[in-house]
């Protein structure tokens, strides 16, 4: 019996996606070498990898639904971590954040990214009801809470950068689960409308202050801006980007933008600028696509679940990566904001890295059980 | 989803191709720059010798603590002052102040913190890396002065190139950027270019913090060629001696070859210490005693040789005894004229210190008769006075190699009638004047001493000069040799020398009164030497329009000579300011750096017995009463411009 069902869960294992995942870690570690040559941050994402893999393995081997009955649990789990993470001592500091917590033999780890996992579970458990109609507004508040409690306790650390993955999360819960389409519609409208006139009005008024402006000019012109203040980190990532030209850069990886510190945070944050000027125009195309042919095969898997919370479980996760890659590459390449999130499975940090993995185990343990009613 | 998912990733494909490979190339060129810093290697200025080979100026290495402009970019300075001042013991004023001047300029490479560091200072620097990335230490060739102030007016001083200096094309076409070390005086500015050389400069890699990674490029400075003076440093630090010694600590004192122009020692007293403008000038304390300086009535930053003007008195009455034997207004066979003991022109009565009878020329030179020289005067006529002007140049700078001579104020109808215009036509009495070195002769030193080394040789005025010679620099048949460079009139249209047609019999009359000036009873008599012939005369300059204190603003006293008076060697010039009579103080100190020549070139004591003070006695000076209101407006003697 166990044999069989191996046999087949082993045949019906999503392996593009295993592998792609896999290819994308191996990769990411050779950029996080070069732009950390002299330090272990290469060899600690190999452990994480493998780290990742077990859990990953064991997830996907296990029935998702009976995962999902423990939701709560793990919920409640993952609000204790991100209070045990705010206490002094226990929650290490780092660049005026507390948001890690110390553990004896790996170093540290970041809750915020487990967290998501577990709520992406919760709000997957709670909209996952069979429904007919139209979301409710209480659904809609009980949704903003279970989004609201770990979102809170970020911001008390304070991780602005994080909080922002999470709300894709419940925008795509909400959508899947009915959400009323004029009153996105309406939304969206309004947002189009209203930004760009509120930030003219803002600044005709005085409302938006210099600064703010020279964050959003950063944006539309890098090289006008304060190259040395506020924009520094935009703009030197653009010329590291700019640097990798066609095929990357041919300047040595001790002299390159990283290696010699012009670029910041290059393991982490900045870790697309690298590898953009490693590896060029056609490296950074081919990593783009691996991401796409990643969340092709997630969309794909989410299509065929079997049941609407193994789908939105799949979906958040798919709205929450989606939304990082785009925020976390928009910056290496200036257009977006500097915000302090990482390039899911490419960006050093264990708890990153193995939070994605226990996901994309999720989502396989989903795929597995499609034909299982 | 799908469709989101392709318009995102899309998004980003074009965002990269217009990063990667449309502007690729311009950015990858910024990035470069970025991380690569030319730092300069100053080349070592040349060294300056005198004329036998004896070091006047070089420099050594000092260690400067730095501030890396380009690491402390948006940082505030401020933060700084505190620990730096504590741990290099800098006054934090001063740091203060220094960092605020920063703000106001442009984008130097380097903020001072500390010039001349000591070795606790760059252990302190080294010690402390982490806290202070920023903190350099670098290495400056620093030009040492002597710190007394000997031959500051020659040698003059470097400094660091001033904003002015820099919109200038000169300055532009060289090459030369701000913090360029230059000569700002003497002969470190007129032979500047030969001395600088051109910095050299390292190529490196820096990370984002300006620490050096890799070395890409090195070019080696080339050296400043070094310079030798016709300076003779024995000559010249007796010429200093006296003049320190003398009774009012100011004055001049020359000394040339007179058979080439070569300058053997120039002193100007008092005098500064140059250190002060290539060292301490960019501190507060440097500051304050510059502006003591420049505010000094002594007016030790003037150098006197050239840039002050005085009235000649009887030396003048040299050049004249050429000029009226040459314009025939005396004779060799009769040129006796009436003393008088004075002359009456009008109703004003202008006197001659003594009465001396009848006597010719060279009575006259050796007695230093006025009013001979009166009647003289009026024989010439201010039109003979002017050709005489012209004949000696002392309308013209000397040219010698040394920055902002003056040109000498000379008797001329036009110079009247801008001195006083309410009274402009030119009379007898002016004439009077302009014959004897008072009033309308106002020269330069070293004007005066061109024209007594010019009549010594019987007429070849020749270009003084500091410059012997520029080194050769490398060796022949190389590309970077450089031949060696021997002194070229700075004015490339004057003939040097300037032959002045003196009849033999001329010159050997006047030659005999001067030296009978001092070896026949003349008013120089109290420095004759003993079997060395000395030729000169004294000069008693009446300052006038400096006010009632006669205390202080007694006679200049000069005097003028050269020796041996029949095969000349060197020639002189001293004044001693407001000191008195030429026979008493300026005769005396020439004759102390007589003393060390002639023991340098004889190889034996100078015979020295002094003549008996009553001899001197019979000295003349020129004391007048001239017109109250031609002396009111006379120009300032001592002009520093």
């Amino acid at each position: 019996m166990v044999a069989i069902i191996h046999k087949r869960s082993w045949r019906d294992f999503d392996w593009i996606l295993a592998l792609l995942a896999i290819a994308i870690v191996l990769f990411g570690t050779m950029q996080i070498r070069n732009a950390q040559p002299t330090e272990a941050y290469w060899a600690k994402q190999l452990i994480g990898l493998a780290i990742g893999l077990v859990a990953m393995l064991a997830i996907a081997f296990t029935d998702y639904r009976k995962l999902l009955q423990f939701a709560p649990a793990f919920y409640v789990f993952g609000i204790i971590l991100l209070i045990i993470v705010l206490i002094p001592g226990v929650g290490l500091k780092i660049n005026g954040q507390r948001a890690w917590i110390k553990v004896q033999g790996i170093g540290q780890f970041q809750p915020s990214e487990f967290v998501k996992v577990t709520t992406a579970m919760m709000l997957a458990r709670y909209f996952g009801k069979q429904r007919v109609q139209a979301l409710a507004l209480k659904e809609m508040v009980v949704g903003g809470l279970i989004l609201g409690l770990p979102i809170a306790l970020i911001l008390l650390e304070p991780d602005a950068g994080s909080v922002l993955t999470y709300l894709p999360i419940l925008a795509v819960v909400l959508f899947l689960s009915g959400i009323k389409l004029r009153l996105v519609i309406a939304s969206a409208a309004i947002a189009v409308v209203m930004i760009p006139a509120a930030y003219v009005v803002g600044v005709k008024t005085g409302m938006v202050k210099g600064y703010q402006q020279e964050r959003i000019n950063v944006i539309w012109e890098p090289e006008k801006a304060d190259r040395r203040g506020i924009g520094y980190h935009t703009w030197q990532s653009i010329l590291t980007v700019g640097e990798g030209g066609l095929f990357g850069s041919r300047s040595s990886v001790e002299h390159s933008q990283s290696g010699l510190k012009f670029l910041p945070e290059p393991h982490t944050d900045f870790i697309f600028a690298v590898t953009a000027e490693n590896s060029g125009f056609v490296g950074c195309v081919l990593v783009l696509l691996a991401y796409m042919v990643l969340l092709s095969r997630l969309i794909t898997g989410a299509r065929r679940a079997s049941d609407r919370p193994g789908m939105l479980f799949i979906m958040a996760f798919v709205g929450g990566l989606t939304f990082q890659i785009f925020i976390n590459i928009g910056m290496a390449l200036g257009i977006s904001p500097v915000i302090g999130v990482p390039l899911p499975l490419m960006s050093a940090g264990l708890a990153s890295l193995i939070a994605t993995f226990i996901a994309i185990g999720f989502a396989i343990s989903v795929q597995l059980r499609r034909f299982v009613n | 989803m799908q469709i989101l998912v392709v318009l995102m990733l899309g998004v980003l494909t074009v965002r990269l191709y217009v990063l990667q490979v449309v502007r690729g190339e311009r950015y990858a060129e910024i990035a470069e720059n970025q991380r690569r810093r030319r730092l300069p290697i100053p080349a070592p200025r040349g060294i300056i010798f005198d004329r036998e080979g004896k070091v006047l100026v070089d420099s050594r290495p000092i260690y400067n603590v730095i501030l890396s402009r380009e690491d402390v970019k948006g940082k505030d300075l401020h933060a700084l002052i505190e620990p730096l001042a504590e741990g290099l013991m800098v006054e934090a004023e001063m740091l203060k102040e220094r960092f605020d001047l920063v703000k106001s300029m442009p984008a130097f490479e380097s903020i001072p913190v500390k010039q001349d560091a000591s070795a606790g200072d760059i252990a302190w620097v080294e010690a402390h890396t982490l806290e202070f990335p920023e903190l350099r230490v670098e290495q400056q060739p620093q030009r040492r002065y002597p710190a007394n102030g000997s031959l500051a007016h020659v040698l003059g001083y470097v400094g660091e190139i001033s904003p002015e200096q820099l919109k200038q094309q000169a300055s532009k076409d060289q090459g030369l950027k701000p913090g360029d070390i230059i000569g700002l005086s003497g002969i470190e500015q007129i032979y500047d270019d030969y001395l600088r050389g051109t910095d050299g400069y390292r190529e490196v890699l820096v990370d984002s913090r300006g620490r050096i990674q890799a070395e890409i490029e090195i070019v080696d400075p080339i050296p400043g060629r070094d310079l030798v003076t016709t300076i003779d440093l024995d000559l010249q630090n007796s010429a200093e001696e006296q003049l320190a010694n003398s009774a009012t600590k100011r004055g001049v004192l020359i000394a040339m070859d007179p058979n080439n122009g070569e300058i053997l020692a120039l002193a100007s007293y008092p005098t500064f210490d140059p250190n002060l403008f290539s060292q301490r000038i960019t501190t507060k304390e440097g500051r304050a005693e510059y502006h003591a300086l420049l505010n000094d009535p002594q007016t030790p930053l003037l150098n006197r040789a050239v840039q002050a003007r005085y009235p000649p008195g009887s030396t003048w009455k040299i050049p004249m005894a050429i000029a009226g034997l040459q314009q025939n207004a005396i004779t060799l066979e009769h040129s006796n004229l009436v003393c008088g003991g004075g002359i009456t022109i009008g109703n004003k009565f202008t006197r001659c210190m003594g009465n001396h009878g009848s006597p010719d020329v060279k009575a006259a030179i050796t007695h230093s008769c006025d009013g001979y020289f009166y009647r003289l005067g009026l024989k010439m006529g201010i039109d003979g006075i002017v050709s005489m002007v012209d004949e000696f140049d002392f309308n013209k700078r000397t040219g010698i190699d040394l920055p902002n001579e003056v040109v000498s104020f000379t008797p001329s109808r036009e110079f009247k009638r801008r001195m006083q215009p309410r009274d402009p036509e030119w009379r007898d009495i002016d004439t009077v004047y302009a014959s004897f070195g008072q009033v309308y002769d106002i020269i330069t030193p070293i004007s005066l001493l061109r024209s007594i080394a010019g009549i010594s040789q019987g007429g070849n005025m020749y270009i003084p000069h500091v410059l012997k010679e520029v080194k050769s620099i490398g060796s022949p048949d190389t590309a970077n040799y450089k031949a060696l460079v021997a002194f070229q009139p700075l004015d490339q249209s004057r003939p040097n020398p300037k032959i002045i047609p003196i009849p033999k019999d001329i010159h050997e009359k006047v030659v005999d009164g001067m030296w009978s000036v001092v070896n026949a009873g003349g008013t120089g008599a109290r420095i004759r030497m003993e079997g060395f012939d000395i030729a000169g005369k004294t000069g008693t300059a009446q300052v006038v329009g400096l006010g009632k204190d006669t205390g202080k603003n007694k006679d200049h006293s000069w005097f003028v000579t050269y020796a041996p008076a029949f095969k000349p060697e060197i020639a002189m010039v001293g004044l001693i300011e407001n000191s008195g009579f030429g026979g008493h103080h300026a005769a005396p100190a020439i004759r102390g750096v007589y003393d060390v020549y002639y023991r340098k070139t004889r190889h034996q004591e100078p015979p020295g017995a002094l003549p008996k003070p009553q001899i001197a006695k019979r000295e003349t000076p020129n004391k007048t009463k001239p017109a109250t209101a031609a002396t009111a407006q006379q120009p300032a003697l001592v002009s520093n411009q």
